[in-house]
Formats: structure tokens, sequence, C-alpha cells
């Protein structure tokens, strides 16, 4: 189906959400302010790499109208954060690690006066040489940037009877290539920021957008040195993050400015600060090396990963192995080797970003089966689908998977686009450009994956106002997660969206539900209200029988309240849900906990559920300027029923055009371990004028038969396959391949050079 | 310099038709006098160096980015925020982009919509290139523009039934 407002139907539904966005009347949490508030800056190294050898506030402190200044002699608990290993200082004491490492904080009366008086602070530092290159970062000689050395991490997959080497000597064919993704930036809209309002019992509240409120509530709590109960984080809405908000960023600063000062505290990072401290893409450096046999049968993959994670650890071991796992995509490869390193640098931090290491591996992979199939002089698609992953095959490090013909079902409609057909001669009466067509496909994990805890919960409830109240620990992040619940809702209980009021974003009021990440949170609500139906409609229908003297089995859930369905009659509201709410002494309440559907065999990070991708392109490559457009863009997606076209459709289209970006423009370049582009006019993202005059979205929501996990998260699948597919349409166009991304003009102008000197 | 001792001035605008009296610094940005002095956050800030697009006004009946303008630039404007689109209902533009679904975090949204707007004001039938130019300085990272494309093909279309109407 082609996914658009017309095939949508009466699902093309406005977010319940969009009337505060468009009238500028929502507030973001970045846009409140509170009686008596201070605001807060924060003083960043002005160093990739060096030591402290003191920090002088004494001046700072002086100035009037300043309310407090800390450093780390000022952090109540543990100074160090990070969702998973706690290795990022909250302010540093005797080294800065790179460019946005935090050396102080200010609290003051107003903007101008914290700016003062973080240029009033003395750092004394002796400048140390900073590692910026991965792979030379492993050297025995290079300086340790953290106790153990400057390997976070390390993940390997082997498959295969043969050795890797003994197996390429039965290869007819072989590419050999090294691939180089960029450092790409979240670049959302609303930078970090927030407020913190300390209450009169020694608790906090914190209004600050972030992925998971339940985490920053864990790591605020070992910081500040106070129970997790009396910190309260409201975490909603947010204006973008796509991975950049899931670690504390602000938060550990205006909480312990607050609870110093007693008044509310106020950070809103400006861009600049925004991206020298903040998280980026990992950039990748991909050794690759595939071979098959004289048929076209994949027989060896030796694929070697350096990712390079920065200064602190954040979710770079999870995002390697995230790598490492997709390093074979939806292919069935007979002997495979990968071997993956998250190495520490002074640059700056990288850590999640929607496609978490799936888009750089899936770049490589995907040019590599282009560039084979070119060698073997066999069709592309015709090379796919002899290797393609079958219904029943396990995934791709051999762990049992819920079955799925996702990958030939993507792949048997993308051929069909009408953009790869190729009737006409797309490059007739073209003089200084020309046009190409290509595609990629691509299979991505959701969810966490094995051996990482992966809950979520739920809480359904008749509350006062006669509403079924839904609640559950997700965020709202623009993605559309409301509207999503509010359908699952309306749906399940045949009810108005009206009726329905929906709770999430903050820890007072919610249940665990895990971060809104790893596009979960659609499949994690369905799951969650899919097990709660039940026993919340006994209770309910139980409390109507009770009031109307109807047996329950007659009625049912339906729009305002309780209807009664008796044979032969017509149906009839019975008792609104107000009514029903004010006769009950005990108001329904059900909850429930349950686990993200893992693998069960153990192999750390292995996925369960996989959605399938894939993109089809039309480049127009200018050979004068050495600039490339994407003039058409189509989408197969198959990841299960749609819940919600108007949020599916966005997540893919939106990213897309960051998969675009990430192609063809975007790069958050460093030197010496320093930022060469300090804002939005600098770094490029794609402009409404970037994008392809034309994008399709089909959805394929079938489901093998007998699936009973429901609807798969779309919130990343639509950035992967992006950048090979423009590759590959590059080499249509130019018959050249292109290993770097983003792909630089100058790169197409040389390449164009060589060959007109060469005719 | 002592960071208390800052030089203010007073300035007097309007904003939203409303008489405004402030005395500020000469330097203090109009992004910050509607948000942190008037409460009006509905016009946002993401890059503070023109270049998105979030801060988005109209003074003087033209578009400009209100974090490139200063208090002393501001004597005697007019200025037209998001939240002078729906004093009494939504705008057909607002409306627009909810049917389209041209907004996701929606953080770019007012700005998006004071540009389009603008572009209006001044261009009843403007040509899809026009559309394209006006709404190149306003950047989205959520959507991908395909919505905001498909809420200007709404209202196009609308704005087109309306005059063809009034024509009869």
């Amino acid at each position: 189906m082609v996914l658009d407002i017309t095939s949508a139907g009466a699902r093309w539904k406005i977010r319940r959400d969009g009337e505060p966005k468009v009238t500028g009347r929502l507030k973001y949490l970045t846009d409140m302010s509170f009686p008596q508030m201070l605001y807060g800056t924060v003083l960043r190294s002005e160093h990739p790499h060096a030591k402290i050898e003191s920090i002088d506030t004494k001046e700072a402190e002086e100035l009037p109208g300043v309310a407090s200044v800390i450093t780390y002699r000022d952090v109540p608990g543990l100074n160090g954060f990070g969702i998973v290993i706690q290795d990022q200082p909250v302010l540093c004491e005797d080294k800065v690690r790179y460019v946005g490492d935090a050396v102080a904080a200010v609290a003051a009366e107003t903007k101008e006066i914290a700016q003062k008086a973080i240029s009033l602070i003395k750092v004394k530092y002796t400048p140390l040489q900073p590692v910026t290159d991965p792979e030379e970062a492993l050297r025995d000689t290079t300086i340790k940037l953290h106790k153990d050395g400057n390997l976070l991490h390390q993940a390997a997959f082997q498959k295969g009877e043969r050795q890797i080497e003994k197996s390429f000597k039965d290869c007819a064919f072989i590419v050999e290539e090294i691939y180089h993704t960029p450092r790409q930036m979240h670049a959302y809209m609303e930078t970090e920021g927030g407020v913190a309002v300390p209450g009169s019992d020694g608790g906090i509240t914190v209004y600050a957008p972030t992925q998971h409120g339940f985490k920053d509530q864990l790591q605020l709590s070992r910081i500040l040195s106070i129970p997790p109960e009396k910190i309260r984080i409201i975490s909603s809405p947010i204006g973008g993050s796509f991975g950049g908000k899931d670690e504390l960023n602000i938060q550990p600063y205006i909480t312990i400015l607050a609870l110093k000062t007693k008044r509310p505290v106020k950070i809103h990072q400006s861009r600049r600060v925004s991206i020298k401290a903040g998280l980026k893409r990992h950039p990748m450096k991909i050794y690759m090396k595939t071979g098959t046999d004289t048929g076209g049968k994949l027989l060896a993959h030796q694929v070697k990963i350096f990712a390079d994670t920065g200064a602190y650890a954040t979710l770079g071991p999870a995002v390697l192995d995230f790598a490492v796992e997709h390093s074979a995509g939806p292919y069935r490869i007979e002997n495979v080797d990968v071997k993956g390193y998250s190495i520490y640098t002074n640059n700056g931090v990288a850590g999640e970003f929607r496609g978490f290491g799936g888009n750089q591996i899936t770049f490589a992979l995907e040019t590599q089966i282009e560039r084979l199939a070119e060698k073997i002089g066999i069709s592309s698609t015709e090379f796919r689908m002899k290797n393609l992953r079958q219904t029943e095959d396990p995934g791709p490090v051999e762990q049992p998977i819920v079955p799925t013909d996702g990958a030939k079902a993507v792949l048997t409609e993308l051929i069909k686009s009408p953009i790869l057909q190729k009737k006409t001669d797309l490059n007739a009466g073209m003089d200084w450009k020309l046009k190409g067509r290509g595609y990629s496909i691509t299979m991505h994990g959701g969810g966490l994956g094995y051996g990482r805890p992966d809950p979520s919960g739920a809480r359904l409830s008749l509350n006062e106002e006669g509403k079924l109240e839904v609640s559950f620990g997700f965020e709202e992040c623009g993605q559309g997660l409301i509207s999503t619940i509010d359908m699952i809702m309306t749906e399940t209980f045949n009810c108005d969206t009206n009726d329905v009021e929906i709770t999430i974003g903050d820890t007072a009021k919610v249940p665990h539900s895990g971060s809104s990440t790893a596009s979960r949170a659609t499949n994690m609500v369905w799951l969650g209200v899919n097990k709660l139906k039940a026993p919340f409609i006994e209770k309910v229908l139980a409390g109507a029988e009770k009031q109307t003297n109807v047996s329950s089995e007659k009625l049912s859930l339906g729009k305002n309240g309780i209807w009664i369905y008796e044979e032969e009659k017509e149906e009839k509201l019975l008792l609104t849900y107000k009514e029903l709410a004010s006769s009950m002494d005990e108001l329904p309440s059900v909850t429930t906990s349950y686990h993200f559907p893992t693998t069960p065999q153990s192999i750390d990070g292995g996925h369960f559920l996989y959605t399938f991708a894939g993109v089809a392109v039309e480049v127009e490559v200018d050979l004068l300027t050495g600039r490339v457009a994407v003039t058409k863009m189509d989408h197969v997606i198959s990841a299960g029923p749609v819940v919600n076209p108007m949020g599916y459709l966005g997540q893919i289209e939106g990213g897309a055009n960051m998969g675009l970006g990430f192609t063809l423009m975007e790069d958050a370049a460093m030197e010496n371990g320093r930022y060469m582009t300090e804002n939005l006019d600098t770094y490029l993202i794609p402009t409404i004028l970037d994008i392809p005059k034309e994008t399709k979205v089909f959805a394929i929501e079938d489901l093998v038969s007998g699936d009973t996990y429901g609807p798969r998260g779309v919130g990343e699948i639509g950035t992967v396959a992006v950048a090979p597919a423009i590759v590959s349409a590059i080499h249509d166009a130019t018959g050249m391949w292109l290993n770097k991304l983003p792909i630089q003009a100058d790169t197409i102008l040389k390449a164009v050079e060589q060959k007109i000197l060469s005719r | 310099m002592d960071a208390n001792k800052l030089i203010e001035k007073t300035t007097s605008f309007k904003v939203n038709g409303k008489q405004i009296e402030l005395t500020l610094p000469p330097t203090y940005r109009l992004v910050d006098i509607l948000r942190d002095s008037l409460s009006l956050t509905g016009t946002k800030v993401a890059c503070e160096v023109g270049r998105c697009g979030a801060c988005s006004v109209i003074m003087n009946g033209k578009l400009v980015n209100s974090c490139l303008i200063m208090a002393y630039q501001m004597e005697d404007a007019e200025i037209f925020t998001i939240e002078s689109l729906s004093e009494e209902r939504l705008h057909p533009i607002q409306e627009a982009f909810l049917q389209a679904g041209a907004l996701q975090c929606g953080y770019c949204t007012p700005g998006m919509i004071i540009a389009l707007k603008s572009l209006l004001d001044e261009e009843e039938q403007p040509s899809k290139e026009d559309v394209l130019t006006a709404l190149s300085g306003n950047l989205c990272r959520c959507t991908g523009y395909e919505g905001i494309l498909r809420a200007v093909d709404l209202l196009t279309k609308k704005r087109h039934e309306t005059i063809g109407e009034g024509k009869e």
C-alpha cells in the first residue's frame, strides 16, 4: 500500500498535540520559567586534552548577581554519569578529555551575569597531546585516556567451518574496500535545556527533555546523593532528540545549582555549546572484504570496524555490537568473520543516534554488494535474491528470530519502483548533468537486544473524570507517540479520542516503560494495551453490572461509556464512563510489566524482532559543480501493521532526509580534537530545497502467519539504507564508486577530471 | 565592566497589536525580549545566527529572524508573532499544518508558519519555486519537509477554491 492521506482514510488523524504546537501555546520544558529563577551556564574546556592544574572561582563568586559557582568539589555524590558506564565527569577534577568537558558552572540573576561570571573563572591547564585517530589510539605507545586504556569495547562474530582466509581461497570474485562515515550531528531544533525546581523537603523536580525519565532519575540520584523517590523528572514534550537527549546533558548542573541556591535554575544551551558538548553519530572506518563463487554465491565476508566513541563511553559498546550484528545484514554468507572496536579518543563524544550503528555498516555492506554484482557481471537484484535470507533462517548472528519474510517482500516490491524501470534513457538531452538510479535494502533490529535489560510497563485506569487513563513511561520526542497511543486505545476499546487520557513523561505519574529508543515504543504500547485489555474490561464491566443490574456479558466498552447489546435490539449507550466512575467505590486500575521480546540464544545484543526497508533513488550529478541532487526517492518498509499512518509516514520521510544529509552534506569535522563547525551556518542539514521532488512510501503490513508480536517500530529504519542507494545511483550515473561519506563535490570533480584526462 | 551596570534604554514598540514599553540594554535581542520579558515562548530559539528560522517573526511587514534584531532597532516597530495568528481561531495555515501532518516535534513549526504567512501576505498565489525559496530559511529536522509541502498543497488548493468562489 502506498501510504498517503488518501490511502490512510479515516486513520489519518490530527495529532492530539498538534494544535498547541501550531499555535505556539505548547510549553516545551525549555520554555518554562519560575518565580525567583536563576540562569545557569557551564564552563566548558578550552582544550581537547589537558591536565587541570587549578581552578580559581573567587572572582566569579564575588561578581554581584552571582548566586553560586560550582566545581567538582560541589558534586554531592558520584562525579560521573553515563547510561551504562558512568565514566563522564559531571565536573572535571584533574583532566579534560574533550572540548565539551564541563569544568565549572554558575547560577546568576541574569544570563548576562552568568556569562560574565564564567569568563572570570581561572582554570590553569597543562595541554596534552590529543589522541584523535582511533587506530593510533590502540597502539601501546599512545597515551591512555582512561585507566583501562583506549579500547572501550570490542565485539566479534564468527561463522563457518573454514578459517576466513582459507574460504577466500575458494572465491572467484573478491571485493576489498575501506569505508568511512561521518560524525553526524543530531541537530534537533531544540537545544538541550531545562529547569530544576528545588522542593521544600530536600527533593527536586527537573523539567528537562530526555528519552528516559527514570534513567535520569537514577543517575541524578547517584550524583546528588538523594534517594530517587525525591527526584521527579518531567521529560516530555521534546523538541527533537533522535537519540541525542537520551544521556544526561544539563540536568546535573541545574540540579546541583538549584539544591545549593534553593532557587529554580534554568539552563538552555546555545547552539554553539550544544555542538561542542553534545553527542554525535559514531564515525566509523570499516574494512570489508567479501567474496563469492563463480555463480555469485556469497562465501566469505570479513569485516573490521573501528568506531570513534570520543572521550566517554555513553552507548558506544551497544552501538558497536549493533554494527557487528548487522554486518552481514539480510544475507546468508557461509563464512563470516567480524571484529569491531569502539575506541576512546579526544574527539567529541559519540553516542546513540537514530539507526544505532546500522547506518554505517549498511552503507558499507550494500555498496559492497553492488560492487560485487558488477564484478561478477550479474544484476545486483539477481545477486541479492541468490543470497537473501529466507523466512525461517536465523538472524544475522545465527540467533533464533521471529520468522520473517521481510527481506524478500521488500526486495520484490522495491524493484517494481518506477524509479528503477530502465525503459528510458535518463540522460537524453543532458549536457553537464548525469542522472542515475540505484537502490539498497536493510534489516534492522528493534529493542535493545539479548543481555540488556529491556523491560516495559503500562497502567490502565478509569479515572475520576470518567476517562480511560493510560500511562506509560515513554516520551513524545515528536515522533507522534501520543497519537499512536491514542489510536491503539480507541481501536482496542472502540471508544472515542475524548474518552482517552494519556499520561506520559512524568516519573511521579507513570510506570517504568524503559527508554523511548531503539524503535521500541510503538511495539511496547501495543503489547501493553493488549495485555491489559482483558483484565481492564472485566473490572470495568463488573462495575457496570453492579450499577445497572445488566449482566456484564451483554455489556461492552464503546464511545462515551458502556453499551448494551441485546439480540434484535439496537446497541445503546447504557452508562457513561463518568457515571460509572462516580458510582464506583474503587476505580478500576490494572498494571502490567513485561519485557521486549528477546532471542532465546545467549548472543549479546542479538535481536529478535526486525524491520526491513528498501530505498530506491534517482540522482542528478552536476559535472560542473560536483553536486549531487536526489530527485526521486521511493521507500518500501516492512514493519507489520501501520498503527498511525501520519506518524509512520513522517518517521520515514524525516528519517530519509536525515539519511540524505548523512550521505551528501553532514560532517561535524574535527581537527586536533576541535570542531571545525560551530553552528548551523557551517554544519549544513538538508533544507526544503535539498530534498527529492518526489517521495513515496510503500508499507508492507503483512507479517508471517501466526506472528503475535504486533506492529514494529519505524523510528529508525527510514534513515538506514539511504546512503548506499545514493552511492549506487551515483555509480549508475558516472561509473564511479564512492567509499567516503559525506560525498564531497571535489571528490566527484576530481573523478570527472581524471576521466576526461584519460580520454 | 561591571555586568550589573549595563546601559539601559527605554524602547517602545507594538507586539501583536499591544503597545509595549521596556527598559533594556539596547543590545538585548528581540528573541529574548519575546521569550523572557514578554513570555511569548511560541517564538523559538535554536541557532541564534539567523540560519534556522525557528525565531521568525514579522516586523514592520517583513519576515525577520528575531535573533538578529536588537532592542535599539525596535523603536516604534510593529511585531507579529505566532501567538497573533490564532487569537480567535486557527489560521488556515495552522489548519493545513494539522491536516497534512506538517509537524512532528513542533519546535520549528511556529517559525515555519510565520515564514509561510509572510509569503502569502505578499503573494496570494505563489509558485512552487516561491514556496521552496521562502521556506528554505527554516530548518526542520523531523518531518523531512514532505509534510510541510503537503500542507502548502492543501492550503493553495483551498485558497484557489476560495478565490474561485469569490469570483463567481
